[in-house]
């Protein structure tokens, strides 16, 4: 067994290193104190949905969260082979999809859930820590280039550059089991472009396009506005706490009320 | 805590976060629920889940028939309820309960909460303004 355990080291290290930037060199003090002048991210941010600050801001028709499984926005336009697959999807009763069961949405659906997210800025890299689903995504600005061939992840992999006060996002290399909006798979070509900044001292907006051109016939472009809450923390979230919900092989939804309560202790 | 009872912007809230598809339950879809349909049941709280990724009450509600059946009713995460004025404490075993519901299409005993009102007549509602100091 030890064995086989260092093989699969030795495999995955081998397999990453040939994608990966040189070693970076560790931070000095101006490193630090560069980040100190960049907009200020830092804190706690949730997407407004119209009742608290903000103007509609989860993005009638943002992809992913906000189109996770409605009705497809009205902006993005898809090519002939990618609406046949969509009409095929949609032919087939399927009541919902994998994050009943705890799987979480990857990109872009992450984005736009509605939990908290907090931004941590080092030298060369954000970090955006995504309360929903326990989820964290790293965007390397130092410097480095997008990885010509990329491991498929659920947020793909990320690389970041500052335009003024403008944090612009590019990520590629997605997984197959995320999906631009409901019944709309992306393609393998599918690049995300975010621009991160801030509109006034405690509101942000990220406006995103997706491109795909085996899906979209036109990079479709999204805007929703996030408010920051000092206050607030990041809270846990264990999806498989207590999820009685469900989604079996054929795409029917369920509600698992059979399995025992939690055991509580005495209070 | 007087945003349980900010009734106003329920719609507000309720109908744009459909708009954007995030719902109201951010994991999974309101099929096994009937949407259309309200249902009020009354009883005793015999337990309150405060886990993710939902919260669950469960009722007993008298069956007519000298005992009680236990009822689930699936709510908002704590982590969403927390931030707009619910605790751990909200509800505890042995309070006097009426709630509204989603019932479950399949007729089993459960459903999604849409309100519910407690013995001193306080009504706890799953949406509204996160609070902020």
């Amino acid at each position: 067994m030890p064995a086989i355990a260092l093989g699969f080291a030795i495999a995955t290290s081998t397999g990453q290193a040939a994608q990966k930037a040189p070693t970076p060199k560790p931070p000095a003090i101006e490193d630090w104190t560069a980040v100190g002048k960049l907009p200020d991210f830092t804190g706690v941010w949730e997407l407004t949905f119209g009742g608290g600050g903000g103007r509609g801001a989860a993005g009638r028709g943002a992809p992913g969260g906000g189109a996770a499984r409605g009705a497809l926005p009205q902006g993005p336009q898809l090519t002939a082979a990618a609406a046949a697959k969509r009409k095929e999807l949609q032919s087939q009763p399927r009541e919902d999809n994998q994050t009943a069961n705890c799987l979480p949405p990857g990109m872009p659906g992450i984005m736009g859930q509605p939990y908290p997210m907090e931004f941590l800025l080092t030298p060369g890299l954000v970090t955006v820590v995504i309360e929903a689903y326990t989820q964290v995504r790293h965007i390397y600005t130092d410097g480095r280039a997008l990885p010509a061939d990329p491991d498929l992840k659920f947020h793909g992999t990320s690389v970041g550059r500052w335009e003024g006060d403008t944090l612009v996002a590019e990520t590629v290399g997605f997984s197959p089991l995320t999906e631009i909006a409901a019944n709309l798979p992306h393609g393998d070509k599918m690049r995300i472009v975010e621009r991160f900044r801030l509109t006034d001292p405690n509101t942000m907006t990220i406006e995103t396009t997706v491109t795909d051109p085996d899906v979209l016939t036109a990079p479709y472009t999204s805007t929703r506005t996030l408010r920051r809450h000092r206050t607030w923390t990041i809270a846990e979230y264990i999806c498989e706490e207590n999820n009685r919900n469900f989604v079996d092989q054929n795409g029917k939804a369920g509600v698992n009320l059979n399995q025992a309560e939690p055991a509580k202790k005495e209070q | 805590m007087p945003r349980h009872q900010c009734a106003p912007m329920l719609g507000a809230v309720l109908v744009s976060m459909l708009a954007a598809g995030a719902g109201v339950s951010a994991h999974h879809s309101f099929a096994p629920f009937d949407m259309g349909a309200e249902k009020t049941i009354s009883g005793t709280v015999k337990q309150f889940d405060w886990t993710n990724p939902h919260t669950w009450i469960w009722v007993n509600v008298p069956d007519g028939h000298g005992g009680v059946e236990t009822w689930a009713i699936e709510g908002m995460s704590p982590n969403f309820l927390g931030r707009r004025g619910w605790t751990k404490s909200s509800l505890k075993a042995g309070d006097k309960i009426s709630l509204v519901i989603r019932p479950l299409r399949d007729g089993s005993k459960g459903g999604m909460f849409v309100r519910a009102t407690l013995a001193d007549g306080k009504v706890l509602l799953p949406t509204g303004d996160p609070t902020e100091p």
